[in-house]
């Protein structure tokens, strides 16, 4: 009888032991600091920026100043709408609206002759600098030959902007240039960023351009108000009058 | 008998456990949301908005250029909407190098409209048909694909506004049409957990690749979200004297009725016909049930895009159109309108009761709200002549320049 029971409980406790391997699903990304995000890179371009506005974390009448630097001379063209283009040179700076996405054109670097890129920035927050200063603190969007290549053979980059936490970042790094971290597209970006601070802005660039055949206002997006700094609307305002700030 | 009730013990545990996971009682410290796409609709097999939804999907018509403008520029209103999606989709024929890409059109077919390397929108949500010849070492060979551009999606959405979709015609897929084989290639962007690159990108699914009996779009809506299909044969569409071409005789020799041609060679364009619709559902999968309030598409309307109340609706059981029996200017004169049906059917007894049962796995598990706060603020301390002010905080006094501790008296 015990030599019997021994087998059953043997054999039971071999059954448990497989049975606690329950299947565990894969969610589409893995939480992270135990949070799951409702967001990722896969979300409709401006809907975390129109979240933002709905949820109050941001005002929508917000111009926030955004400096785009390219890794050689180019040009840079920030879009009201498609019939209003303001063209400047890189590093091109302007202040646009928190909570909009925009589209850019980059166009006359050197190593990618002829090619035209159209990335697009979501503002989502916003910087708090010294009064009066805004202009002095605007978010820096710095993109890589590395991330053009990217773009011109067809991949899709996304980029997250984000300040990181005072208490976080050690002091000898603040005077480096930005840190770009890479991670795997199975991870979710923006919760990514978010752990490591406020997330700012995000920026896609791909290899889509505009078809000639068919004309598409659309793909400029509803775009928004760009104010342009002082001394660049100066340097401009006999060339460009109706193009400096808008209304 | 210890070991006995310790077995006994462990198959209740077994047996339990064999039904129930643990997570019914077992609190992981988990918490599930549903992706943002999720939230913009109701839940499973309902559409359209309802309440408590997010109006996140909603389109373009948002402040943007074009709306009031408050003083400084600013818009009046309610918070910008996103973005319009993408109505088109980019289709970038990668190669080979030189192939002409023609389309359908209305009456024929416009040829020579792009060459390889080259990209077109496509409105999305249709099925075109393509002509493609002049392929590199295959100068008379002449194929007719089809190209079915699927509806936009929230996962591809950010994809497709910033990317094209290769479409690439390689030597075997040229090949195995030669061989009388069917191609298909499904074009999809994979989820987060089958991205194998280290930058998303689209994968591409090719009928001739996979295991025989394997459907190359259900394969590929397991693993992504599809863009694009591409379906390939041999199929010879304009053969002198076919069927539903228009033609003078049918004898040989006829002549052809063309009333135009549109060639790409000579700066003609003309942009593509659908013949007919791509990625409107899934077959065997009813569409989801709309669920609308007053004003929002897909309420029905009387007289709109339903019948007019009190409207008769005339007409047999069979489908077919009945006789009239308002004659107009004058008393009914129909009394009678039978129609038999006669068939010998054998159909089951129709439901009665029916039950769907939904649900999202896992289900929602969100954390309690907050009902308690203790917040409490540090300040340093310093004794005076210690502070320094920025110099920005110093309005006219300082000028906006920087004012050591001791000056700041």
């Amino acid at each position: 009888m015990v030599r019997m029971t021994s087998f059953i409980a043997g054999l039971s406790l071999l059954a448990v032991l497989l049975a606690t391997g329950t299947p565990v699903q894969a969610q589409q990304y893995p939480p992270v600091g135990g949070r799951q995000f409702p967001l990722n890179q896969m979300s409709p371009p401006g809907t975390a920026a129109q979240w933002a506005i709905n949820a109050g974390r941001v005002a929508p009448n917000y111009l926030q100043p955004v400096r785009v630097t390219l890794p050689q001379d180019g040009k840079v063209t920030f879009y009201e709408s498609l019939e209003r283009p303001v063209e400047l040179a890189a590093p091109a700076q302007a202040a646009l609206l928190v909570g909009r996405m925009y589209r850019l054109k980059v166009t006359g670097m050197e190593d990618f002759p002829g090619v035209e890129f159209f990335p697009s920035i979501e503002l989502i927050d916003r910087l708090h600098p010294p009064q009066g200063r805004e202009e002095d603190f605007p978010i820096d969007f710095e993109f890589t030959t590395e991330e053009f290549e990217w773009a011109a053979n067809g991949r899709l980059i996304t980029k997250v902007i984000y300040l990181e936490q005072p208490d976080r970042v050690p002091t000898e790094l603040l005077e480096r240039t930005p840190r770009i971290t890479t991670i795997e597209p199975s991870r979710n970006v923006l919760a990514e960023a978010d752990d490591l601070g406020r997330p700012m802005a995000i920026v896609r660039l791909g290899g889509r351009t505009p078809d000639p055949h068919r004309p598409e206002p659309s793909f400029f997006g509803p775009g928004g108000p760009i104010r342009l700094p002082a001394k660049v609307t100066q340097a401009s305002a006999q060339q460009r009058p109706d193009a400096v700030n808008s209304r | 008998m210890k070991y006995y009730f310790l077995a006994l013990g462990t198959v209740v545990v077994v047996c339990v456990g064999c039904a129930m996971d643990g997570n019914q009682h077992l609190n992981k410290g988990e918490y599930h949301a549903p992706p943002a796409a999720m939230m913009g609709r109701p839940g499973p097999m309902v559409d359209g908005p309802g309440p408590g939804v997010l109006p996140m999907m909603g389109g373009m018509g948002g402040p943007g250029m074009g709306a009031p403008m408050g003083p400084g520029g600013m818009p009046f209103g309610a918070p910008p909407q996103r973005p319009a999606a993408p109505s088109t989709t980019q289709i970038r024929f990668v190669g080979p190098d030189g192939m002409q890409i023609g389309w359908l059109i209305p009456n024929g077919y416009a040829e020579n409209q792009l060459v390889a390397p080259a990209r077109y929108n496509f409105f999305q949500g249709g099925t075109y048909r393509l002509k493609i010849n002049n392929i590199p070492g295959r100068d008379s060979l002449t194929l007719y694909p089809t190209l079915q551009v699927y509806p936009g999606h929230p996962n591809t959405e950010a994809y497709l506004t910033h990317n094209s979709v290769p479409l690439q015609l390689t030597e075997e897929d040229i090949e195995q049409v030669e061989s009388n084989n069917f191609v298909t290639k499904v074009i999809y962007l994979p989820d987060a957990r089958y991205q194998e690159l280290a930058i998303a990108n689209v994968e591409t699914l090719v009928s001739t690749r996979l295991d025989p009996g394997v459907d190359p779009i259900q394969e590929a809506d397991k693993r992504g979200t599809i863009m694009a299909v591409l379906r390939m044969g041999n199929m010879d569409l304009e053969m002198p004297g076919q069927t539903g071409k228009p033609m003078a005789g049918t004898e040989q020799g006829g002549i052809d009725q063309v009333a135009y041609s549109v060639d790409g060679a000579q700066n003609q364009f003309m942009p593509p016909l659908p013949i007919g619709p791509a990625g409107q559902g899934t077959p065997g999968i009813p569409g989801a049930m709309m669920v609308a309030g007053s004003g929002m598409p897909g309420a029905p309307i009387s007289g709109v895009n339903m019948a007019a109340w009190g409207m008769p609706i005339t007409g047999t059981p069979i489908g077919l159109n009945g006789p009239p029996h308002l004659p107009l200017g004058g008393p009914a004169t129909l009394q009678s309108h039978t129609v038999r049906n006669r068939s010998k059917n054998e159909i089951p007894a129709g439901v009665k009761d029916m039950l769907i049962d939904v649900k999202h796995d896992p289900g929602y598990r969100l954390p309690p709200p907050v009902s308690y706060i203790q917040y409490t603020e540090k300040h340093p301390v310093y004794s005076p002549g210690e502070l320094s002010m920025p110099a920005w905080a110093q309005g006219q006094q300082g000028q906006g320049q920087y004012c050591p501790p001791q000056q700041q008296q």
